[in-house]
């Protein structure tokens, strides 16, 4: 067990990230249990403590007596040098045990730029970073969430990958580790690779091999064992009512990201934003009961004290049954003084009515994401959303009287031009004077936040060549000087990082090299404007010989066999081709659960269906 | 009766935890009872408890001493039984006790606090009482107080000191007493007097291994909840 002496924890920042004993918090005897896990996040304790996939992890493995599951985030920079200095090895935030010392190390992959943080960590917790380095001593070393469904560059650092939702697929992989530790570790731990590789939504990238053409595109991915899948499908829960949900969430002493109660009301988003990774993994729509998630709600109210509750999804105002669920949670909860929250809002009246119900009184802002300036753009990228839609939703804003409007937009997309971009400068000034319109003077603040275009595998996009950081900065510079008003606050992403962002993105096994290299330089928190260090990376792709626009901004192909290819969200190739070619037609595809069915694929193929119980009913 | 005050725990599980977070926790562990605590008016409402002195992140205490106003009458046992098991690890409820009609603010009845500090030692304990003595002996000590949000601030220490500082050695510890006065004017932190024990007096240990406990808070020499 790690000790903290008051010289190391005194001498840093918000000590209690490292401190632990929340309540909620298991913890058990490694001694009394079968298997051990530590679930990590390669982001600060505040990040981490905000998932909510590894927040279900938790409830369900330590809903079993046999496993015991454990927290560790990436310590922040002051308290890493005073770990290295004292020779802390990266340790459970339960049991204060060494991260060497579980069983499995699974990693949750949120965003490309933690890559640095997860090599870090391992370095931290004094595990070799490359799998070919590990000795049976080690710990298997894992990942899941959206970054492994392209999950080559990181392959050479994880043991296996787990494709899509991961709760069920959790216990599986638990079952089998105490199986072959029962049986003695026969085999050794290429023994236990071999025996998920067979469970479906596994993928062990050291049993596949990879080659080459002349150009460096890659050619081949070939199992090297016949436990090996050549397709790796991803898991999905068919029955969102029937599995467990988080129900004795840890709570944290210090304020996190997201400090409230997340009560996740379906997955999936069927609306088909053409650049939208999310809305292609999640895919088909599942929703929970009202009923059950009003029970949930209860629950968790009880075992948290939380005053806040915030409803979660992808598209939270499309949830079925939204205006009964939020009147039966304003009844119950009126007396608590609980206050229910939507993260965002559908761009319609109904939205800001129902914004209007939950906060009562407090008018916070109101945040849109019409993401394209123009009405040809919204079309090449499926925004259903118009003009006029925006016009009412913020005319019905500000008449409920809010004053503060945040807009969404995102440039360097498919097809777009400099009149797209003065198009978002038009529809922000549309937006103040409809203040006036509304209240017959001035006084709106319209934030306008935009950022750079990331094309993301398994999207319609998937093909296309990113914009230059110099496309970018010129088109930041015209929105800039395009804005003449003074109550306009526009805001824009560092391009820099969305570059490397692109690259990683699309990466393939080769990228791997240059991430290990880019942290050896010291790289580490890239999401972090303050650490990000892009000369380090551009160093790293140097030094590794690779080019990294190669990557990001090439137009790829369509015959092109992709680095991704083999990992499967059960929807065709075939679709996001039509897909493609259907933005640059400019032409709408309707979201397939109020239109017809655009036959991505996903319900055959996984044998699922959509489950929206307003139409169940 | 609808207000009851509580004789509570800060434990080594929460030492590193702010007062604010201590409170926000406390905040939950009373929703979690669903007794009928009441509420500020206003735009952000805000649980009516208050405290008797904010405690620094570093510090434990052996009593703490907070005060709750429910909207309607309640049970001094039933709110006993049911925040027992909701209090997180590392705060106990050590005693409660009703309290009727108009009272003085919590915070305003503290007139002092004493401490104990816990330092890993293995030198020349001549040298830490030497220190100490010196300490005791000297008339007026100045510490100046650095803040980043006041900026600099001279103090008088000597002023708040209540009783002399003691040290004790207890196996490879040393124990260091000290009783400090709360006056409406101000104070002094242990921590602050410990830092002038090591910078002024010489006194040979390493402050950043002080473990600093909170052994009681007094007023007119009664706990507040003796009074």
């Amino acid at each position: 067990m790690i000790k903290l002496t008051p010289a190391v924890i005194n001498a840093v920042t918000k000590p209690a990230r490292y401190t632990g004993n929340e309540l909620n918090a298991v913890k058990k005897e490694h001694e009394n249990v079968d298997f051990t896990i530590a679930l990590a996040l390669p982001d600060v304790y505040e990040v981490g403590m905000s998932n909510l996939g590894l927040k279900i992890l938790y409830q369900v493995l330590n809903n079993r007596t046999d496993i015991a599951a454990e927290r560790v985030y990436s310590p922040w920079v002051d308290m890493e040098e005073k770990m290295r200095e004292h020779n802390i090895p990266l340790y459970s935030l339960e049991t204060f045990t060494p991260i060497r010392n579980f069983d499995m190390v699974g990693f949750s992959l949120q965003y490309e730029m933690s890559y640095s943080n997860v090599l870090n960590m391992l370095n931290m917790a004094d595990i070799p970073m490359m799998t070919a380095d590990r000795t049976e001593a080690d710990p298997f070393v894992i990942g899941g969430g959206p970054c492994v469904y392209n999950a080559e560059p990181v392959a050479d650092f994880f043991d296996f990958f787990i494709v899509g939702e991961g709760e069920e697929i959790i216990t599986e992989v638990a079952d089998m580790v105490i199986a072959w530790k029962k049986e003695g570790r026969i085999g050794g731990k290429t023994e236990l690779l071999r025996r998920v590789a067979m469970l479906e939504g596994i993928y062990v990238p050291s049993f596949y091999n990879v080659t080459y053409n002349e150009e460096q595109m890659m050619s081949s991915v070939e199992p090297i064992c016949e436990e090996a899948k050549p397709v790796i499908t991803k898991r999905l829960v068919a029955d969102m009512d029937a599995i467990e949900f988080v129900r004795n969430p840890v709570v944290p002493y210090i304020d996190i990201v997201h400090d409230r109660i997340m009560l996740e009301l379906f997955r999936g988003c069927t609306r088909g934003c053409r650049f939208c990774q999310a809305g292609v993994l999640y895919r088909p729509v599942r929703e929970r009961t009202p009923e059950r998630l009003l029970s949930l709600a209860k629950e968790l109210v009880d075992t948290t004290g939380y005053d806040e509750m915030s409803l979660t999804s992808l598209s939270s105002a499309d949830y079925s049954c939204l205006g009964e669920l939020v009147n039966n949670l304003m009844d119950t909860f009126k007396e608590d003084g609980v206050s229910v929250s939507l993260p965002s809002l559908r761009i319609d009246s109904f939205s800001i009515d129902l914004a209007h119900k939950l906060q009562q009184v407090r008018k916070s802002g109101l945040t849109f994401a019409p993401e394209a300036g123009t009405q040809r753009l919204r079309d090449v990228i499926n925004k259903g959303v118009t003009e006029e839609n925006l016009e009412q939703a913020v005319t019905a804003a500000f008449k409920q009287g809010w004053t503060s409007v945040k807009l969404y937009f995102m440039i360097g997309l498919p097809t777009e031009t400099d009149e797209d971009i003065i198009g978002i400068a038009n529809l922000a000034h549309k937006v103040v004077n409809l203040y006036k319109e509304v209240k017959g003077r001035r006084g709106a603040r319209v934030t306008v936040s935009v950022s750079s275009f990331v094309p993301k595998p398994h999207t319609a996009f998937q093909w296309f060549a990113q914009n230059t950081e110099e496309e970018l900065a010129r088109k930041q510079q015209l929105l800039k000087e395009a804005i003449k008003d003074r109550s306009i606050n526009y805001k824009y992403h560092d391009s820099k990082t969305s570059f490397l962002e692109g690259v990683i993105a699309r990466g393939d096994r080769k990228v791997g090299q240059v991430i290990l290299e880019a942290w050896k330089q010291g790289a580490k928190f890239d999401g972090w404007s303050e650490h990000f260090k892009y000369d380090v990376w551009m160093n790293a792709f140097t030094t590794c010989n690779i080019d990294p626009t190669f990557y990001n901004q090439r137009e790829r192909d369509q015959a092109e066999l992709l680095p991704w290819d083999h990992i499967s969200s059960g929807v065709d190739k075939g679709f996001l081709i039509r897909e493609y070619k259907n933005a640059v037609a400019e032409k709408f595809t309707p979201d397939c659960r109020s239109g017809q069915c655009s036959a991505c694929g996903v319900c055959p193929n996984l044998n699922v269906k959509v489950v929206d119980w307003s139409r169940e009913a | 009766m609808k207000k009851i005050r509580t004789e509570i725990t800060k434990g080594e599980e929460m030492r590193y935890i702010s007062h604010l977070d201590y409170a926000s926790a406390i905040e939950r562990a009373i929703r979690r009872t669903k007794m009928p605590v009441a509420f500020s008016e206003g735009f952000n409402p805000h649980m009516k408890i208050s405290f008797a002195s904010a405690l620094a992140l570093g510090v434990t205490s052996a009593t703490e001493y907070m005060d709750v106003e429910f909207k309607t009458d309640v049970d001094l046992d039933e709110f006993c039984e049911k925040i027992k098991p909701q209090l997180p690890p590392g705060i106990q409820l050590l005693q409660a006790k009703p309290l009727e009609g108009k009272h003085q603010a919590l915070m305003a009845l503290i007139d002092l606090a004493t401490y104990q500090i816990t330092i890993p030692f293995t030198g020349d304990f001549s040298a830490v009482e030497k220190a100490v003595e010196e300490y005791n002996q000297t008339k007026s000590v100045v510490y100046t107080r650095y803040s980043p949000k006041k900026g600099k601030k001279e103090i008088e220490i000597k002023q708040y000191m209540d009783k002399p500082v003691k040290v004790t050695k207890k196996d490879d510890d040393i124990i260091v007493d000290i009783m400090v006065k709360v006056t409406p004017a101000g104070s002094i932190k242990p921590g602050e007097v410990l830092k002038v024990l090591v910078e002024n007096f010489a006194m040979p240990i390493d402050e950043a291994e002080a473990f600093i406990h909170r052994v009681g808070l007094y007023s007119d020499g009664k706990t507040p909840i003796e009074l």
